[in-house]
């Protein structure tokens, strides 16, 4: 750190240019650090919430179905809400990726 | 309790319920760890000189965390359908066990798979980007044995 502060008093201008730089690297990894950490929080608690979700309330609308179908329901359902939000996270790493490094070119 | 056990409801039937449940989770989650660790070195090696290419390169650690959600989800489906001995049959004690260990070694086996295509995959995504694509179809691929397990284990679950 006082080495950093000891270039930018000699330096200067470089310096300062070198120091927005950084600032705007450290912006672009926080936002892509959000988004990734967004998806991964989808992709472990959607489909565990799912499965709690749909037993709870398949079980109290539909009293007929068996205890082994509701479970079986479920836990489709857990998997299918996995899958939709891992397919969601690739589509926007396979497309966002490219608007990403649009933005750095800039 | 002791005076209901038979030969069809014996003592040591819910065993084989348990250890179906626990190698359900134990044997996914092996593979899982397995693959996020090396496609981890993978990106670790990779993002040194390539660093914008996190959000891609992250994929291969979620497929294989998918896998041991397959596990969990087997294990709290047979961890539900357990009971004590005098109402729990023999036969659904194997098959919860069959369930449990088609899951779990499917999921190690996807796990493996999952874990040495995304070390070279995101290493080679690195140098040419086009392999991207063909990087997503093989860990699908992978995938997918993971999950043919979970329909087999679910499919016996419902005997």
């Amino acid at each position: 750190m006082s080495n950093k502060n000891k270039k930018s008093g000699g330096a200067g201008n470089g310096a300062a240019q070198k120091q927005t730089r950084q600032q705007s690297h450290d912006s672009q990894d926080y936002s892509s650090f959000k988004i990734v950490l967004f998806y991964c929080m989808l992709i472990v608690f959607l489909p565990v919430v799912t499965f709690f979700l749909l037993k709870g309330f398949v079980l109290d609308r539909f009293f007929s179905l068996s205890e082994v179908k509701v479970n079986i329901a479920s836990a489709v359902g857990a998997v299918v809400s996995l899958h939709i939000a891992l397919g969601l996270y690739i589509y926007r790493a396979y497309f966002g990726a490219t608007g990403s490094k649009a933005v750095k070119e800039d | 309790m002791s005076s209901e056990v038979s030969s069809d409801n014996p003592i040591y039937g819910p065993f084989f319920g348990v250890m179906g449940a626990a190698s359900a989770i134990i044997f996914s989650a092996l593979g899982a760890a397995y693959g996020t660790a090396k496609s981890g070195t993978g990106i670790a090696a990779m993002s040194v000189m390539r660093p914008e290419l996190i959000m891609k390169s992250i994929i291969p650690v979620v497929m294989a965390g998918i896998i041991a959600i397959y596990g969990l989800v087997v294990a709290v489906l047979i961890a539900g359908a357990l009971e004590e001995p005098s109402k729990y049959t023999l036969f659904r004690g194997f098959i919860h066990l069959g369930a449990g260990l088609a899951v779990g070694f499917s999921g190690l086996a996807a796990g493996f798979a999952i874990g040495i295509v995304g070390d070279a995959g995101v290493r080679g995504t690195a140098q040419q980007p086009r392999l991207f694509v063909g990087m997503i179809l093989i860990l699908i691929f992978a995938e997918v044995l993971g999950l043919y397990g979970l329909i087999v284990a679910i499919y016996l679950y419902t005997k």
